[in-house]
């Protein structure tokens, strides 16, 4: 049969292809159960990291808690340390305007933290000097510090604080600016109540001033009595004896001296000192001091050479302490200069006309590390106190507590061994303030 | 007369001190000084009506008692006083300015601190002040 044979081959054709399809089928379905697979492992790796992120959410969320509440506690803690530290704190802005106040200062000022933060520091607390006179928005230190500076005003320079009650007390403080990013953001303020520092300082001033008082009682005795003994008044005495009587008045002449200048610096401290100014010659007083030491300087052999500017016009000022400073910078060179040396002194004025006093030197010199603190109360530096026993450590104290009373400055420029230039420049016209009100 | 060279003049001296009353009165009297001492105010202002004849005081600030120096001055430069033209040099170690100025304001003529001046000066001052023709005397 024909069409039977066409036809079986066809049914093969067929079948053949059949087969094609089932295997490609078959592959087909093999691919799909491994995406099957492949889904459910995705699926499974999925439900793993899904508890992994949710254990760390947790996690976080544990430790974000835990962070706030230690931060909340270092919070509390710092703000607990700043309020209960002893000495009034006060930080400002950069207006200067009361960001935080302590608890010290709401005491010792009467004001609560309420009713100034956001004003302005000045505004609310006055400040006066020693004077009772208000210090104004742009002497105040706070104004200064925002500029920049970092000042310090303690028992040598105390000032009063205004509390709301309009009472007074006398306060020490540091100022210091806040510096955030290289910028100034504010200031902070710590200061404290010096009243019984003041009224322990006074005590110890007024008992210097009694005691020296006390002290030249007996001293006039010795005085009088030796000077009787060495004018023959009451009979003669042998050459020897004078010699020894002329030792006791000497040493009495120097005990007198010493007296004087604790009494001078008790006056300083106290405030009593009186200043009686008037037109003064400085080139007259100068000659007048030089003359009086002529003698020492002779008897160094020094090279001593003066040179007085012409013109010279007078400066009004106490010429009785202003003696008392030439003297003082002149008796120095002299005395720490050694025999042979130079010394020179000279009045001229500089270009914004102040008088400029200067006293050169070249002699001992004051050691370097001991330049700070050579205007210190009783400081004597190292290298003269084995050189000479005369010196008290008062005499430039004095010297720069009057020149700075007058309005102007004194200061020196010294190397060791080589000499000492002090400088007083006095301005010839005072302005009304000249000093730094705190 | 003897006398009629350096005129005797009489000082009053007010002064607690005893050993600086009698240094003090010894400088005098060498220098020709009649002295009369006292050691409190109320005995120097009894000495100024007794004696009469005081020409010069020597006055200290510090004295026995409660008055001092200024009680003595006010007194004798008061307004109704007999004893205002009487020169007074107060000697004194009290320095302070304050009472140098209410010293002098009160009519004082010379204020001198003790320890700063000798004797000898002193009392040349004194003689010197006293010397003086009447109309120079401020």
């Amino acid at each position: 049969m024909k069409l039977n044979k066409k036809t079986k081959k066809q049914f093969v054709i067929t079948a053949q292809k059949l087969a094609v399809i089932a295997r490609e089928k078959e592959s087909i379905r093999r691919k799909l159960a491994i995406t099957a697979k492949e889904k459910e492992a995705t699926r499974l790796k999925l439900v793993v990291t899904a508890r992994e992120l949710k254990r760390l959410h947790n996690t976080l969320e544990k430790k974000v808690l835990q962070r706030t509440k230690d931060l909340e506690q270092i919070r509390s803690k710092s703000e607990a340390i700043l309020a209960s530290i002893g000495d009034g704190l006060v930080v400002v802005d950069k207006e200067g305007k009361i960001s935080y106040i302590n608890k010290s200062f709401e005491e010792m000022l009467g004001w609560k933290s309420a009713e100034i933060i956001g004003k302005s520091m000045v505004q609310v607390v006055p400040r006066e000097d020693v004077n009772g006179v208000g210090v104004s928005f742009k002497e105040r230190i706070l104004t200064q510090v925002l500029a920049g500076q970092k000042f310090v005003a303690d028992l040598t320079n105390p000032f009063y604080y205004i509390r709301k009650d309009k009472s007074r007390f006398p306060a020490s403080s540091i100022v210091a600016p806040v510096i955030l990013n290289k910028k100034i953001v504010g200031a902070v303020e710590v200061f404290r109540d010096i009243t019984k520092e003041k009224e322990i300082d006074k005590a110890k001033t007024e008992f210097v001033s009694l005691a020296s008082h006390q002290l030249r009682t007996p001293l006039s005795t010795v005085n009088w009595y030796s000077e009787m003994l060495l004018t023959g008044d009451v009979g003669e005495v042998t050459p020897d004896q004078k010699k020894y009587l002329q030792e006791i008045y000497n040493g009495n002449r120097r005990m007198v001296d010493l007296v004087n200048t604790l009494l001078d610096v008790s006056r300083i401290e106290l405030g009593t000192f009186v200043v009686e100014s008037k037109p003064t010659d400085m080139v007259k007083l100068a000659q007048n001091v030089i003359a009086e030491q002529k003698q020492q300087i002779e008897e160094k052999n020094l090279n001593f050479s003066v040179s007085f500017e012409n013109n010279i016009p007078s400066v009004k000022i106490d010429p009785k302490l202003f003696r008392m400073v030439i003297q003082n910078l002149l008796s120095n060179s002299i005395k720490y200069t050694p025999i042979g040396g130079a010394v020179s002194i000279s009045l001229s004025l500089d270009n914004e006309k102040n008088l400029i006093l200067k006293v050169t030197d070249n002699g001992y010199g004051i050691p370097k590390n001991q330049q700070s603190r050579i205007f210190t109360k009783l400081f004597r530096a190292d290298n003269v106190i084995g050189k000479d026993t005369e010196g008290t450590g008062l005499g430039l104290y004095i010297a720069k507590s009057i020149v700075e009373q007058a309005g102007g400055k004194l200061w020196f420029e010294s190397v060791e061994n080589k000499g000492t230039i002090f400088y007083a420049t006095l301005p010839l016209r005072r302005s009304k303030k000249q000093q730094i009100v705190l | 007369m003897l006398r009629n060279l350096p005129k005797t003049y009489t000082v009053l001296v007010i002064e607690d001190e005893r050993p600086l009353v009698q240094v003090i009165q010894a400088k005098l009297e060498k220098s020709g000084f009649e002295v009369v001492t006292a050691r409190t105010v109320d005995q120097g202002l009894h000495y100024m009506e007794d004696v009469g004849s005081i020409d010069v005081v020597w006055l200290d600030h510090y004295l026995l008692g409660e008055k001092t120096g200024l009680d003595f001055v006010a007194k004798l430069k008061g307004p109704d006083s007999k004893w205002k033209d009487i020169p007074i040099f107060v000697v004194s170690n009290t320095a302070s300015s304050t009472n140098m100025q209410s010293y002098l304001r009160l009519g004082v003529n010379v204020y001198s601190v003790k320890a700063e001046h000798r004797l000898d000066e002193i009392t040349a001052d004194i003689r010197k002040f006293l010397d003086k023709p009447k109309e120079d005397k401020k």
